[in-house]
């Protein structure tokens, strides 16, 4: 199954939270990708009937929002903000470093494996820029220095 | 129209203004709807859209539908804005020429500049729209966007993403109409594109719609690529003769010959849409097993080349000489449900006055769906049905038993399932004169082979599934040796001197006459039949086709 | 775990104690005091007729009258009908509710009951953007101990009246922040704006009346049911009664979280409680109410901080998000980081609102870089003129005004790029 028995069982269970079981959509794209690092067309061809969609319907949702991907990425997304505010406090040129840094630059993922570097819009830290997200968790009133700790502390 | 209906339903009916004049329409439904409905849009009414279709779910995306109305702050979209009473609308205003010319300039940014190349050019509603409302020159000085050229979306259909204006209309289609929902639009902002699953093909019996949906050329049709260039097409109405539907058509003819069907529009048939076999049926107009002479056996049992002239004299001496022998009940007749109520109805009328009774029709099934496609596949068996001719299984049975001496067979139809696997029971009878448009195994049996009009050749109406008339029209001019059913018919008729056939074959009298000697038909008549033609009247006494 | 704030009033300031996040600590500070007596003692109608009466603006952005917005929602008979509080804060230049949800979240469940109770809704959804998985745990932590408290779920403190709350993550669009991408979005779709009418309080979330509030708005709502009508309306102005929260942050000593009445002075706001500019350097230019507002130059700070002063001088309140900018700033280069934002979260669907966001970005970019000329500079503002009012939402407007503002107040730095073909303000932030 490209989709688990227990993963299947806890978006089941989430759909019950809504009027309609499309309403857990997001929920479910979310733990998939959690899970099997991306949602592939095989993923959303298992997810379709489940939320009574076509699965060129699911991809086409994945598409659209940025945290969501088709294509299998790094180990752990790492997205600094570069809006006005960060960019004011020098985000673009703390983005800069950290390309230098990973030898990489933004949309591209570390040859290990580990790392997909990003840039995004304002993700509402604008007072403690620069900042950066690392999967779920916020970095803030970052200095190149403490960001490469980060960095080189993720497995 | 004060019809009963019209005034039943009198309260609904508003009073709107669109540019000083005044029409009444239904409320309820969009500007652009209800306009539609009273078939001003676009004529009169000139209100440029890409998103709104008439047959889809509205969307509102493209913002080109906008209009002034009174009493409202800044311009409203036509294709949202609920009609009510005594709005007072403005499509030409200032505001809406630059409206239009704004909206027109932007979906111009990335457009590629290859209308020399592009199939669509001469029909399409960018270069037309930009044309008719649009700024002069594009302001943009930034490189185009690049994406893929040409994407084989499935069978039918390709995709050029450069020349998308992503309306969507194709993305509804899908979803709405077959229901399929094979298309979607992927990603975001500027950097949306149509598109399919992976591995996935737009493959479903109504996919090339798209191609006429699209209002640019997008989507273009693999078939009809780098055929011809629009302006070169005459658009002749005509009739898909593909099945009992009888979707309407447009027949597209350059160079001598139809290079494509379209659909055309007729809220009572088919909306605006016909099955992908339909429109790829046009291929068997010049198809090389089309008949285009006449044949008779001679004395070494070969099929030899004459004129139709002597094929028809040929075919009489044989009929004469049986019914002197053995009396008119050993002649039979087969019908073709592929043939015009004319052509049957005048069939109909060489065999009552031969004075035979042995007449059948065979009706070739297929597939159906709860959209156009019917079982029937052919588009006028219920007309062959109202005029007379029943089932040919019982006379498959007569023949079985000796009965038929001479038979004159309308098409090939006999040979599908459900009547005969091959031509050999007809083999048994003396003299088999085969009236056709294309050849079949039943040359091996027939003693005379006349060839017929294809139904793009000729006019005439036909009978649909839902019992409705509809009128087709020659897109193509026949050469003199190609005649239709009724003519040759006709012909025979005169050639072995029965009552009640003047001399030359007059196609409006025809009509008439079937008008007036077949109950259901009366009243409609070739020259009367609106071009989306008209109901049979009562049921007859006949059942309709399967659907 | 975001900072709490430099100023506080009755919204936040408890927000430093982490206490305050348990239904415990919340209750201690007199939390679901209101609730409690509301849900029991007060009709529907009398909540909504209180903050109606309290004059409780929508603190989303669009500044609409909460009260006003509730009495579109038809009678409860309609069931069932949803509140959804937005929680999608994307507006770049705002992390107020941030705030409100990480630290303070029996607050927003307090006013989502009261809110609820009024419109006679009986599930919420709280739209949560995806990239807040913090906000996200501490908010499903709260309704998990609200219901433990019988304060969610069934016969809500011994009222009768019933109320869930579900809590959603978005996955990373911005327009899901507009309320109607916001349900699609919520109804698994991809965040595309509806057209309007119909309006959410006829057909919203799964088809069904629907009421969305910003999540500030909510948190004023268990203070105006407490305290009263009068006592709200005693902050603030005439027009836009109580406090917000003012985020600030770019140039400004202390960046952060204020909260003030409305209708403070934006130079009070960025000179004494932000600190004034870094560095002694001057303001060149402040935008006030997050990325979508247009930009006020050094001269018009002396604005107070309401939409009926801001309206004057062009530009709004919007989400109060402060970003100040100091006299190195290139504002060419503030425009090409404002033009690639609505560029890349533009929902795609409107035809001026997808290609004018890209053209004006590829524009401003060619400035910047300097291959621009003069001409560009006009058709800048004739793009804009061709997005604002001409699309399905408001995004197209929120993507042209700051820039038309930015070349209405900032001329000269476009065509000195123009003129000099180069960047030559020394010191600004680099692309
Ligand atoms: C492009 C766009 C983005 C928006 N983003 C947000 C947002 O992130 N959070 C929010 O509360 N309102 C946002 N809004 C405003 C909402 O559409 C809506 O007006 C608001 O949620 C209503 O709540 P309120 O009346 O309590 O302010 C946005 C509007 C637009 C046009
Ligand atoms: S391919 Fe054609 S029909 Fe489909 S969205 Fe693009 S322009 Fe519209
Ligand atoms: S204005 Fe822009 S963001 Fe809003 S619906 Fe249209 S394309 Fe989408
Ligand atoms: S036809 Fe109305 S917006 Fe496209």
């Amino acid at each position: 199954m490209v989709i688990s028995k227990a993963i299947r069982d806890q978006i089941e269970a989430e759909n019950a939270n809504y009027p309609r079981a499309r309403g857990g959509l997001l929920a479910a794209l979310h733990r998939v990708q959690r899970e099997y690092g991306a949602i592939t067309p095989e993923h959303a061809t298992a997810l379709a009937p489940i939320f009574d969609m076509t699965a060129v319907e699911v991809l086409a949702v994945v598409s659209f929002y940025d945290m969501l991907s088709s294509q299998p990425a790094g180990r752990h997304q790492v997205r600094v903000c570069t809006n006005l505010s960060c960019s004011l406090a020098g985000a673009r040129e703390f983005l800069r470093e950290i390309e230098n840094h990973l030898g990489i630059t933004r949309g591209e993922t570390s040859a290990d494996g580990r790392i997909t570097l990003g840039h995004e819009a304002c993700l509402g830290a604008c007072a403690n820029a620069p900042m950066m997200r690392v999967d779920d968790r916020y970095y803030e009133d970052l200095d190149t220095e403490s960001a490469r700790q980060v960095l080189d502390a993720l497995d | 129209m004060a019809t009963a209906a019209g005034v039943a339903c009198e309260a609904e009916i508003v009073r709107i203004t669109v540019d000083g004049l005044e029409y009444r329409l239904h409320a309820g439904p969009s500007l652009l709807a209800a306009l539609d409905q009273i078939g001003v849009l676009m004529g009169e009414v000139d209100i440029p859209h890409y998103c709104w279709h008439a047959k889809l779910s509205s969307d509102g995306s493209c913002r080109l539908c906008q209009v002034e109305i009174d009493g409202q702050t800044g311009l409203q979209t036509a294709c949202n804005t609920p009609v009510r009473d005594g709005m007072i609308v403005h499509t030409r205003s200032e505001a809406v020429v630059r409206a239009r010319q704004t909206v027109l300039e932007f979906l111009m940014l990335n457009h590629p500049l290859d209308c020399p190349v592009c199939d669509q050019a001469g029909e399409c509603k960018l270069q037309d729209y930009a044309w008719r409302y649009g700024a002069p020159n594009s302001r943009s000085r930034e490189p185009r966007r690049k994406l893929e050229k040409r994407i084989d979306l499935g069978p039918g259909v390709v995709l050029d993403r450069e020349r998308c204006i992503l309306c969507r209309r194709c993305v509804r289609f899908c979803r709405e109409i077959p229901r399929t929902g094979e298309l979607a639009v992927f990603g975001r902002g500027d950097r949306s594109v149509i598109g399919l699953f992976p591995g996935v093909q737009l493959d479903n019996a109504y996919s090339m719609n798209v191609v006429d949906l699209c209002p640019v050329g997008a989507l273009t049709s693999r078939d009809f690529r780098c055929k011809a260039r629009a302006w070169q097409l005459e658009s002749v109405e005509g009739v898909c003769g593909g099945c009992a539907r009888g979707c309407n058509i447009w027949l597209d003819v350059a160079k001598g010959e139809v290079q494509r069907y379209r659909p055309r529009r007729n809220d009572a048939v088919n909306d605006t849409w016909m099955c992908d076999a339909g429109r790829l049926s046009y291929a068997e107009i010049a198809r090389s097993d089309r008949l285009d002479k006449a044949w008779i056996r001679n004395q070494e049992s070969v099929l030899e080349p004459v004129s139709v002239a002597s094929a028809i004299s040929e075919a009489a001496r044989m009929l004469a000489g049986l019914v002197a022998e053995k009396g008119a009940g050993v002649i039979a007749g087969i019908a073709s449900p592929h043939a015009t109520n004319e052509d049957l109805f005048a069939f109909k009328r060489l065999l009552d006055e031969i004075g035979t009774e042995n007449s059948g029709l065979a009706v070739p099934h297929g597939e159906a769906d709860e959209l156009l496609i019917c079982a029937e596949k052919a588009a006028n068996a219920t007309g062959a049905r109202a005029i007379g001719f029943e089932d040919a299984r019982s006379l498959l049975e007569r023949i079985r038993g000796g009965g038929v001496d001479g038979i004159v067979i309308l098409g090939h139809d006999i040979l599908t399932a459900g009547y005969l696997d091959d031509e050999t029971l007809l083999g048994k009878i003396d003299s088999v004169i085969l009236i056709d448009t294309h050849q079949s195994s039943l040359m091996r049996v027939a003693q005379v082979v006349l060839p017929a009009r294809h139904l793009a050749e000729k006019a005439g109406t036909l009978t649909n599934c839902d019992r409705r008339v509809q009128r087709v029209r020659p897109a193509l001019a026949a050469d003199s040796e190609l005649l239709t059913e009724g003519e040759i018919v006709h012909r025979l008729a005169l050639a072995l001197g029965l009552n009640g056939f003047e001399a030359g074959y007059d196609l409006p009298r025809v009509s008439r006459s079937l008008a007036a000697a077949v109950p259901p038909f009366a009243g409609i008549t070739i020259e009367s039949l609106p071009s989306d033609g008209a109901q049979l009247v009562s049921d007859g006494g006949e059942k309709g086709a399967v659907r | 775990m975001q900072k709490a704030p430099h100023v506080t009033d009755y919204l936040t300031r408890h927000c430093a104690d982490d206490e305050y996040g348990c239904l415990r600590g919340f209750e201690a500070q007199g939390g679901y005091r209101a609730a409690h007596t509301a849900l029991r003692e007060m009709t529907p109608q009398k909540i909504l007729d209180e903050v109606r009466q309290a004059g409780l603006q929508g603190r989303g952005g669009a500044g609409f009258c909460a009260g006003l917005k509730w009495s579109f929602m038809p009678a409860p008979e309609q069931q069932p009908s949803y509140l959804v509080c937005n929680a999608d804060e994307s507006e770049p230049g705002s992390f107020k509710d941030r705030l409100l949800l990480e630290r303070a979240p029996h607050q927003l469940l307090e006013g989502i009951l009261l809110a609820a109770r009024a419109i006679g809704a009986q599930k919420s959804f709280i739209y949560i953007r995806g990239e807040y998985a913090e906000a996200a745990r501490v908010m499903q932590r709260a309704v998990d101990e609200a219901h433990a408290k019988g304060y969610l779920g069934d016969d809500v403190m011994g009222s009768g009246f019933s109320h869930d709350v579900v809590v959603v993550r978005g996955a990373g669009s911005y327009i899901c922040g507009e309320e109607t991408a916001l349900l699609e979005s919520l109804e698994g779709k991809r965040g595309h704006p509806r057209v309007k009418p119909p309006f959410p309080a006829q057909r919203g979330a799964f088809d069904r009346p629907s009421t969305v509030n910003n999540v500030e708005t909510l948190c004023h709502v268990p203070h105006i049911i407490g305290r009263g009508a009068a006592w709200f309306r005693s902050t603030g102005t005439e027009k836009s009664p109580g406090t917000t929260l003012f985020g600030v942050s770019g140039h400004v000593v202390r960046p952060g979280l204020f909260e003030l009445p409305l209708g403070t002075p934006l130079d009070e706001i960025i000179f004494e409680h932000a600190g004034g500019v870094a560095d002694g350097r001057k303001v060149k230019g402040v935008i006030p109410g997050g990325l979508s507002m247009p930009i006020l130059p050094a001269g018009e700070l002396d604005v107070a901080m309401a939409n009926e002063f801001l309206q004057e001088k062009g530009s709004a309140l919007g989400t109060g998000g402060i970003i100040v900018m100091d006299d190195r700033t290139c504002m060419v280069r503030t425009a090409c980081v404002i033009s690639e934002f609505y560029r890349a979260e533009s929902c795609g669907q409107c035809g001026p609102c997808r290609e004018g966001t890209a053209w004006i970005n590829d524009i401003v970019t060619r400035v910047e870089r300097g291959t621009g000329t003069a001409e560009d500079l006009e058709l800048l503002v004739d793009i804009c003129d061709g997005m604002e009012g001409q699309t399905i939402c408001a995004f197209a407007d929120a993507a042209a005004w700051p820039v038309r503002a930015l070349l209405k107040h900032f001329y000269a730095d476009f065509e000195r790029h123009v003129r000099e073909g180069v960047c030559s303000f020394s010191g600004s932030f680099q692309l």
